[in-house]
């Protein structure tokens, strides 16, 4: 025990000191971040200000509710041309007009709606095409009121009061299926991502050990099964180290722009993390989350090490022997769509009970709801499944393990594996 | 007394029988050499020693118990033939990991390697990485990382191989040392004049098999074929022709001869002073063990692949 504990000591802290984890752990949040708000920034500055040109024919629409709508939303600016502007179709671009809107002259009692255009000599983008209706039509509707005489209080009564639908689950009301999927969702991915990315550590750790010929004397101290098994410990906890600073960065982040005031679209994905947290079981889910991911890693990374002992320097050569393995790990990703949008359906039960797919599929259905979605005894099964798969495959990929590691020369096929797993010790 | 004793050893793979009923016994303190043309199974036979491989049959003895891999592995150091050390993991750091794997205290771990390093001028090196090393370099830290722990049965497979003359010394020296102080140590190579100056007793293995086990001495009487050298200036064609020794060659100065069946050296001298020859050495000439294991393993066809490795190595 001592020894796998100064293994799993000495896998952890290489990986955890290099450079490189510093630096994934550190500029992945800070892209994830520019990321959003550089789409949103782009997006800001690409809507803003987008200047029309609007000939009215009808004369419902005034200088006075135009502005009102410019001040409500900056996004466009609506500038009303007189009676007598030379500014038309054809040369509204060089008056420094982007847009140009001609409403004809429309009744305000009319019941059926009327076609305008926004015409444009460059290609606008659809969004700035709605926001622009949606001003025009926020206006005609001020216009409407007025002359029905419909006031404040009875715009309410025809707006505000609506009947909303929602789904809920009976059996477990606290859970809303859209913040369900998205929590489903995110967790799925972010096992199928751990699975990937250090499922290839393990690999390329022992592919490491056994160029560099230090395996043969590791493994005249200790057992080729502890040696293994320490590895995959040891990069394990790793990735819990890098994900729970993930968690603590967006905590961070979270109570930072939270405090300096600035709701921009940053916070608000934060923030729309803290209500996940708290609509949704979020202790239980977290437990699961934990389980899910050692299970599946183990699952895997044994494998994953078992193909990294069997081939010599040649990556190429790594890749396509865990080709496979890799497939399955996709196959399962693919399946979580169908399974968020159906969590009930058969196949959601069975691929989150066999162990190749329930790591992913079994936290793309948690966040539904236990008991509600997922019946303890699925749960039970899938669980004991995956301990029961991560034996196998420990026990499967240290019998390849011990052969693999020491020996040299042509890479080993998966018959020759097998071969090596199944024969007498 | 016995510190490792193997007794019908048998290893089989799927395409060869890599070690095949081999008993022998390693005494305790003394300096072994396991000899053998390369796929005799030297290595598997040493993996075994170091409970890499199980046996398939036969028993393996370590201190007078039956050996106990999970024990016993920190009373063994392994050097094995291809050298292997992280390469960028630093060097302080690895020797105190690999030592620690071997059962050693952190403390105590530390103070040993610190010892070494001054003995092998090698403090500088602490926060160096493997590969800023030369390949000299890194054999010596692989020789300090595998005596730290200060096993009782040290096995040392091609331990001289790319250092130059002063590095080998160093590393001859403290392999005197160490079996001075108690250690018995496994020497495999195939370099034969390391052997004898070495070694107390050696085992050749060819396919599988033992074919040769002794003390380097008795070894080297069991195999002598009578050869003398004569140091004389003159000494005429008919003194020859009537010896009771066959001429082998001839100088100026030397001549080398085969006494015959049942002649004593005693008697060749007899012959030559009766002669009026003037002898200024007579010297028996022994077979180097080189000349030994070639015979023994000649026309096997591993021996021949093996001979021209030894060939090339040589050209170098």
């Amino acid at each position: 025990m001592h020894k796998i504990w100064l293994i799993i000591k000495r896998e952890y802290l290489t990986r955890v000191r290099k450079r490189t984890f510093i630096i994934a752990t550190l500029l992945l949040p800070i892209f994830y971040m520019a990321m959003i708000f550089g789409t949103g920034y782009l997006a800001d500055t690409t809507r803003h200000n987008l200047k029309v040109a609007f000939a009215d024919s009808s004369g419902f629409f005034t200088d006075t509710l135009l502005n009102r709508e410019n001040v409500a939303d900056h996004s466009s600016t609506l500038t009303l041309l007189g009676k007598n502007s030379t500014i038309n179709v054809s040369n509204f671009d060089s008056a420094g007009y982007q847009a140009y809107v001609f409403i004809p002259a429309i009744k305000w009692d009319g019941q059926e709606s009327t076609q305008v255009f926004l015409q444009t000599k460059k290609a606008i983008g659809e969004i700035s095409t709605q926001v622009v209706a949606a001003k025009i039509n926020r206006i005609w509707d001020e216009v409407k009121n007025e002359k029905l005489g419909i006031d404040i209080s009875k715009r309410m009564i025809l707006t505000g009061n609506r009947i909303e639908l929602s789904s809920q689950n009976v059996n477990d009301a606290k859970s809303d299926a859209r913040t369900a999927s998205g929590l489903a969702m995110a967790c799925a991915f972010l096992i199928y991502f751990i699975i990937l990315l250090y499922g290839n550590q393990v690999m390329t750790g022992v592919m490491e050990e056994k160029t560099s010929r230090i395996a043969e004397i590791i493994v005249s101290s200790v057992k080729p099964f502890q040696m293994m098994l320490g590895k995959i410990i040891g990069i394990g906890m790793v990735a819990l180290t890098q994900f729970l600073l993930w968690i603590a960065f967006i905590f961070l982040l979270y109570n930072i722009t939270k405090a300096s005031g600035n709701m921009n679209s940053a916070s608000n994905l934060v923030g729309s993390v803290q209500k996940i947290f708290t609509s949704v079981d979020f202790p239980l889910v977290l437990f699961f989350f934990g389980f899910y991911f050692l299970g599946g890693f183990f699952f895997y990374s044994s494998i994953y090490g078992a193909i990294g002992s069997a081939i010599n320097e040649d990556v190429r050569e790594a890749q396509s022997l865990a080709f496979p393995v890799t497939m399955l790990v996709i196959f399962s990703i693919l399946l979580m769509t169908p399974v968020v949008n159906d969590p009930s359906s058969p196949l959601a039960v069975w691929a989150s009970i066999i162990p190749f797919s329930s790591p992913i599929i079994m936290m793309a259905r948690i966040p539904f709801g236990i008991p509600g979605t997922v019946p303890w005894w699925q749960l039970a099964l899938s669980m004991g499944m995956l301990i029961l798969g991560f034996m196998f495959t420990t026990w499967f990929a240290s019998k390849i393990y011990r052969t693999g590691i020491l020996m040299y020369g042509k890479k080993a096929s998966w018959k020759e594996m097998i071969r090596w797993a199944f024969r007498k010790s | 007394m016995a510190i490792l004793e193997l007794q019908h050893i048998k290893k089989y793979f799927a395409t060869q029988k890599a070690v095949d009923d081999i008993s022998l016994t390693v005494e305790k303190g003394s300096i072994f050499g396991l000899l053998g043309p390369n796929g005799a199974g030297k290595t598997t036979l040493i993996r075994m020693i170091t409970g890499i491989f199980y046996p398939d049959a036969g028993n393996i003895l370590f201190e007078g118990r039956k050996f106990d891999p999970s024990n016993d592995v920190e009373r063994i150091g392994y050097m094995p033939e291809e050298r292997g050390l992280y390469k960028k993991m630093k060097i302080g750091e690895q020797t105190l990991y690999l030592a620690q794997l071997k059962g050693l205290k952190r403390a105590e771990a530390l103070q040993r390697i610190r010892t070494w390093f001054t003995r092998f001028e090698m403090e500088s090196w602490w926060t160096k990485k493997v590969q800023d090393l030369s390949k000299g370099m890194s054999q010596k830290l692989q020789f300090v990382t595998t005596v730290l722990h200060n096993p009782s049965l040290i096995i040392l497979d091609e331990p001289f191989s790319g250092l130059d003359p002063v590095n080998s010394n160093l590393i001859k020296e403290e392999i005197f040392n160490l079996a001075r102080q108690g250690a018995t140590i496994i020497f495999s190579t195939h370099r034969m004049e390391q052997v004898e100056e070495i070694c107390d007793h050696i085992v050749l293995v060819n396919k599988g098999k033992k074919i040769l086990d002794g003390t380097v001495k008795k070894v080297k009487q069991d195999f002598k074929e009578n050869l003398f050298s004569i140091g004389t200036d003159q000494i005429t064609e008919a003194t020859v022709a009537h010896a009771p020794f066959d001429l082998i060659s001839r100088d100026e100065h030397r001549l080398v001869v085969r006494i015959r069946e049942g002649q004593t050296a005693n008697q060749v001298l007899q012959y030559l002073l009766q002669q009026g020859t003037t002898i200024h050495s007579f010297n028996e000439i022994l077979p180097s063990l080189n000349d030994i294991f070639i015979k023994l393993v000649e026309g096997t066809s591993v021996s021949r692949q093996f001979l021209s490795q030894e060939a090339v190595e040589q050209k170098n």
